[in-house]
């Protein structure tokens, strides 16, 4: 396979944003459905070379392949060289994203038209599309961090699509805003470990920075890396961008949780995992952080009635999964309880086949959701109802993908769930417990939303249950190719090709770890039956009953709150800008403001407002030199 | 005294001259500007023809090497650039565009001797005749604004200019020499390294200076004095001036006070790490967009510091090369970038006549590329890539994490992050905003040409930094 | 070399003495009773010599005599420069008769400029 390849993967959707950018959205901007037929083919080709870079892979010894890679720049003795790495990861996830980029882009012709902006839609989604798949090809911590910012980016362009609405402006600057405090710590980190092992390339850092670094600053580093990650997956303390992302077209929304922005940070630490897995209190926290998001993500998608918002947490809690799976892992291999040449390529394997399997269950939910909201105008559920005969593929593809997620075997979702199950109840019993627990919430409320969204009688005020009518084709055919791969894509030899553990049909239901969480899973769904669906139980009883935590669960342990009026609000705004602001304003701005009063009083204003305006400024200039000289004097 | 070594100051001379006597004779006065603009080509042949000499001239007090010949390109492509940028600008100020224009011209003579001078009081003369050209071009406008702003400058200008000499006297007293050799010679021969007088007159210099560059606390007049200036004035000062100011700290310190960088190069890191804090900080409030890069110039301004604080700290006296080589990278991103942006906001507040961030609203669909090339110049001032911004900031990062200065590189990246939120929100107000009316806003022929050099410049350096970065490590390499 | 700041030293602490001494000496006087008390219109005001001010401070002068200071200005250094040039004309050569001429040269610009704003006519 000649190198271009790689290269063309990514390019080719760079491609399309250009040809729409500077040729369609000027020039053709009456014709913007060739905007959507671009980038569907330009992501097409690349979906078809990222299988053909899969076959090489899986054809290669160590499933690796070596690219050449070129001196980009250098400073002073230290050369930067970039390059691609084609592993197996790397062509797991290129699969990913392309596949999944692919279903969402046609899905989007029906979604979206008529929409004024489609053309800077299309052009956007490549973006987004080119950015994610430069990150996972990236074989330097540089490059990673730079398509790292370019998805960060896209994501900030593609939530705010709608800018008109304030509340979408507002969701996309929160994700750029939380993520970044995330991103700090992550470029931080990079600058780290390229100061004390002066290099940017990964493989060369899975070797040099265990070497290299106390224990200490392994740590830290890993965390800062970690902290890149928490925020782009979303992960707890960084998780309230997420909920509110869903202001962005639900075809975003797909993207971002299936394939594209929240994956990045689980692939972030899966492609950093030997440096993880060198530090125990690194992964540790990982795996804590994973787990502990996991329950309390879920917590609070029990009681949201927007179902984008309920998906959303249920991200959350998936992804919680995945680091958690990293973390158990990695915790077992620091720990030298598993041998690392066997246990980096295990933890890999659990933590990606669940992100896999859940990019096409979750990709499926949302563009489901889509459907919906398409027949109804709403997303709020307690305006649903019914839609099971109006809609019945939608209600069919939506039904496949809960029980995927839910975990009932023989669906996807089980089998990469069940990895990461086990091998939390190996290396950390507490976090498991903590993880079955979430299995029974997930199951609950995925059903909830089911059973009041497709189940019952329509109780929508704005128009009769006559006008719900199916979504057209074109959105219809990538759900139902999702829901079929929502099935198979556990049966895929995913975890094998990563180094992982392979399992048998039949022979999972041999473990009591699997019956252990299906009966769960089960009595969630049953319980959501009998609540949502029978109304054996009154959900409003339970409510009153359980006031507190309902309270809790959806004011979102008033961590929005917190965040906002504390961190923000009292800390930066009042405190240290209004501090600033101050100063400026009344030092340094007040005569400038008073000259733009009017023109009346200008001439003397200025001259005699001036004189002590100027006085101040020299003022500055003295205090200024006897401060540093003071300084000087008495610290030399 | 080879007086061909100073041909291209004496031909820029010349070429202001003509052009104020151009003036006084004829009556389409866009003459001027085309022949300001054409004949900056002269100059610039002169300092190419001289490519490669490294020689001194009138008594060792004009050096002639890699280092003034790079600032002397770097000086005429930026006043080039701002000429360009003028041309529509001028018919504001109809009565004096000939004294416009040779101001312009020299001031750049003046920034070209601040360059290429190693004698204290050359350089002192060669900063008053920048200062003064700019004080006059500051209250160009003469509306109260900008005569405040004249006025201002004017005065603190004086104030430093006094606090530089009293540290030059200093300098002198201690040395008995004026020449930079002269004076790193006398500090290692006569035991000065620990002298507080010497101390004292290091401040004072770094004072003088500063007020330059704008650091804090010497940055007072900076909001107030490029509020005032016309536009095209306030790009001059914020790229060319500061970046002649560093220039001169360059050659001074680094050549004469070379043998007591421990001092100094601390007072620089610790005036970086406040100056981009505190420009940063206020400049989330600014409303006005050419007060918001005022302050955004001071942060960049602290950035570029930490080029000068970059000595070993490994062995006192030893001087490394890549803290300059990537200060003067640096300053080539920077200049190209503040001056697109300042091109795009004179092409802008031309047509709209305003320079409130709130009135750039939905200019996105009303100036498409005026918008797209703004933004473009706000994330290089971020330091995203693919920009030459982030170049800059790489290089200069990873210099000052070679020296050890790890705790500053870390103040800078919290800075890098604060100073996103300001410039985004301009990108934001542009591309997400509704218009506040539906009128185009066209831009002129050379307003257009300079936009699209400088944005070029900054996607080229952002991509393909080698050029460049191969001429600032040769313009260094004689530091010592 | 620090020894010459010694003098400046001296030089200053002899300066500020002289200046408190002088400052001194009337009160000394006084309160040691050397000398009597006898207040009178002409010693109590702030000049003893001279002649009293007529009128304000703040007079107008025509601005015109501003513009014809500074050429004056101008053509007043011309001849600093001068006068030694022609005196060591013989030992500087045709070079200097050229560096002369190129002053000569600027200046000339510079009074044209004036000439045609029109700064030589007294409006």
């Amino acid at each position: 396979m000649p190198p271009e390849v790689a290269l063309a993967i990514f390019l080719l959707p760079f491609l399309s944003f250009v040809v729409i950018a500077f040729v369609i959205r000027p020039f053709l901007n009456n014709r913007p459905q060739l905007s959507g037929y671009v980038t569907i083919a330009s992501i097409g080709i690349s979906l078809l070379l990222s299988l053909w870079v899969l076959v090489e892979v899986i054809k290669s010894p160590g499933h690796e392949l070596s690219m050449p890679d070129y001196q980009w720049l250098a400073i002073g003795d230290t050369a930067i060289h970039i390059g691609v790495t084609l592993d197996a990861l790397a062509a797991v996830m290129l699969i990913v994203v392309t596949s999944v980029s692919l279903l969402v882009q046609v899905y989007s012709q029906g979604y979206m038209r008529g929409d004024p902006g489609y053309p800077r839609y299309f052009a956007f989604m490549s973006l987004f599309t080119c950015s994610m798949l430069g990150l996972v090809l990236a074989d330097n911590l540089l490059f990673l961090y730079l398509f790292w910012e370019g998805v960060g980016l896209c994501s900030y362009l593609l939530i705010g699509f709608w800018f008109h609405k304030p509340e979408a402006a507002r969701a996309a600057t929160k994700a750029f805003v939380v993520t970044r405090l995330g991103d700090f710590g992550f470029l931080a980190a990079i600058l780290f470990l390229y100061a004390k092992t002066g290099t940017f390339d990964i493989a060369e850092l899975y070797v040099l920075a265990p070497a290299l670094l106390s224990a200490t600053a392994l740590t830290w580093a890993a965390i800062g890396v970690f902290s890149g990650a928490v925020g782009k997956s979303a992960q707890f303390p960084l998780h309230t961008w997420l909920p509110d992302a869903m202001e962005g077209p639900t075809p975003v929304s797909a993207l971002i949780h299936a394939a594209t922005m929240v994956a990045a940070g689980v692939y972030l630490v899966a492609r950093m995992f030997p440096v993880f897995a060198s530090s125990t209190e690194a992964i540790t926290t990982v795996a804590i952080i994973g787990g502990f998001t996991a329950i309390f993500a879920a917590s609070m998608g029990l009681v949201m009635n927007d179902i984008k918002r309920v998906l959303a947490y249920s991200t959350i809690s998936q992804l919680g999964y995945m680091m958690l799976g990293l973390g158990a892992v990695g915790v077992a291999v620091a720990g030298g309880v598993l041998e690392p040449e066997h246990g980096l390529m295990l933890g890999v394997a659990v933590g990606i086949f669940h992100l896999f399997n859940h990019a096409f269950f979750k990709a499926l939910l949302f563009l489901g959701a889509g459907s919906v909201n398409h027949a109804t105008g709403t997303f709020d559920m307690r305006e649903m109802g019914g839609l099971r005969k109006a809609m019945p593929w939608t209600y069919l593809t939506f039904l496949i993908a809960s029980l995927s997620i839910a975990g009932i075997w023989p669906l996807s979702g089980f089998w990469s769930k069940e990895g990461i199950l086990a091998h939390a109840w190996e290396s950390t019993p507490i976090l498991f417990y903590l993880a079955m627990i979430t299995v029974f919430m997930t199951a609950f409320y995925m059903f909830r939303v089911v059973f009041l969204t497709f189940g019952g009688e329509y109780r929508g005020q704005s128009e009769g249950s006559h006008g719900l009518h199916e979504s057209p084709l074109v959105m219809i055919a990538p759900m139902v190719l999702l829901a079929i791969l929502s099935v198979v894509s556990g049966w895929l030899p995913i975890s094998e090709l990563l180094g992982g553990e392979s399992h048998s049909f039949f022979g999972a239901l041999a473990s009591p770890l699997a019956w252990a969480s299906l009966i769960l899973a089960g009595l969630g769904i049953l319980l959501a039956y009998a609540i949502y669906s029978k109304k054996w139980l009154s959900a409003e009883s339970l409510r009153q009953r359980f006031a507190p935590l309902y309270t809790l669960f959806s004011r979102k342990y008033w961590l929005d709150e917190l965040y906002e009026s504390v961190f923000v609000v009292r800390i930066l705004i009042d405190g240290l800008f209004a501090a600033f602001h101050w100063f400026d304003d009344r030092v340094v701005d007040g005569v400038v403001n008073g000259v733009a009063g009017g023109t009346v009083a200008a001439g003397r204003g200025i001259r005699r407002a001036q004189t002590g305006q100027l006085q101040a400024y020299g003022l500055a200039i003295f205090i200024g030199i006897l401060v540093i000289v003071a300084c000087l004097f008495i610290f030399d | 005294m080879n007086l061909y070594l100073l041909a291209p100051e004496i031909s820029l001379c010349a070429l202001a001259l003509v052009v104020i006597l151009l003036d006084l004779f004829i009556g389409r006065k866009w003459i001027l500007g085309a022949v300001s603009i054409a004949g900056l080509i002269v100059p610039a042949a002169f300092t190419i023809a001289l490519w490669g000499t490294n020689e001194t001239s009138f008594n060792g007090m004009l050096v002639v090497d890699q280092f003034s010949l790079f600032f002397n390109l770097f000086f005429l492509v930026s006043t080039a650039l701002v000429l360009l940028s003028s041309t529509e600008y001028a018919s504001k100020f109809a009565a004096f565009r000939g004294e416009y224009y040779a101001l312009v011209l020299l001031a750049a003579m003046g920034m070209m001797l601040m360059a290429s001078t190693r004698e204290l009081i050359s350089i002192y003369i060669a900063l008053e005749l920048t200062g003064i050209s700019l004080y006059a071009l500051t209250g160009f406008l003469k509306d109260p604004k900008s005569s405040e702003a004249g006025l201002k400058y004017l005065l603190l200008g004086a104030v430093a200019s006094a606090v530089l000499l009293y540290g030059m006297a200093l300098v002198f007293g201690l040395t008995g020499t004026t020449h930079l050799e002269g004076i790193k010679a006398a500090i290692s021969a006569e035991g000065l390294l620990a002298s507080p007088a010497l101390l004292m007159g290091i401040v004072l210099l770094v004072a003088g200076f500063g007020f330059k560059i704008a650091t804090v606390p010497f940055q007072m007049w900076v909001p107030d004095v490029y509020e005032g200036a016309p536009t095209p004035i306030t790009a001059y000062l914020s790229v060319a001036s500061k970046a002649a100011g560093f220039a001169v700290i360059l050659r001074v310190f680094y050549e004469a006070l070379g043998p007591v960088s421990l001092d100094w190069s601390i007072i620089f890191a610790v005036l970086a790490a406040i100056t981009m804090t505190l420009g940063n900080v206020v400049a989330i409030w600014q409303t006005n967009i050419k007060r918001m890069l005022g302050y955004s110039s001071i942060a960049q301004a602290g950035y570029l510091m930490i080029g000068l604080a970059t000595v070993s700290a490994l062995e006192p006296g030893a001087i490394g090369s890549s803290g300059p080589s990537a200060l003067v990278f640096f300053l080539a991103c920077y200049a190209l970038t503040n001056l697109g942006a300042f091109i795009a906001i004179i092409a802008i507040s031309n047509k709209i006549d305003s320079d409130e961030i709130s009135d750039y609203s939905g200019m996105a669909r009303r100036a498409p590329l005026l918008s797209l090339a703004l933004a473009l110049c706000l994330i290089s001032l971020i330091g995203i890539p693919p920009t030459a911004g982030f170049m800059a900031k790489i290089y200069i990062f990873s210099a000052a994490v070679d020296y050890g200065l790890i705790w500053l590189v870390i103040v800078a990246v919290i800075n890098t992050v604060i100073s996103a939120y300001y410039y985004l929100r301009v990108i934001r107000v542009m591309f997400l905003g509704a218009p506040l009316s539906e009128e185009r806003v066209p831009s002129s022929g050379a307003l257009r040409a300079a936009l699209s050099f400088a944005c070029l410049g900054v996607l080229v350096l952002g991509i393909y930094p080698w050029v460049l970065l191969r001429i600032a490590e040769a313009a260094v390499r004689m530091f010592p | 070399m620090l020894g010459n700041f010694g003098y400046i030293g001296i030089f200053l602490i002899s300066a500020l003495g002289f200046a408190i001494f002088m400052v001194l000496i009337p009160p000394i006087l006084r309160r040691s009773g050397i000398v009597p008390k006898k207040p009178n219109p002409t010693k109590s005001s702030t000049y003893e010599c001279g002649m009293e001010t007529v009128g304000k401070s703040w007079v107008q002068f025509n601005f015109r005599y501003y513009f014809f200071a500074l050429l004056f200005v101008i053509f007043d250094i011309q001849v600093v420069f001068l006068y030694p040039w022609a005196v060591a004309f013989k030992q500087l050569k045709l070079f200097g008769l050229l560096e002369m001429l190129a002053f000569f040269l600027i200046l000339v610009v510079g009074f044209i400029y004036a000439w045609r704003k029109g700064v030589l006519e007294w409006k």
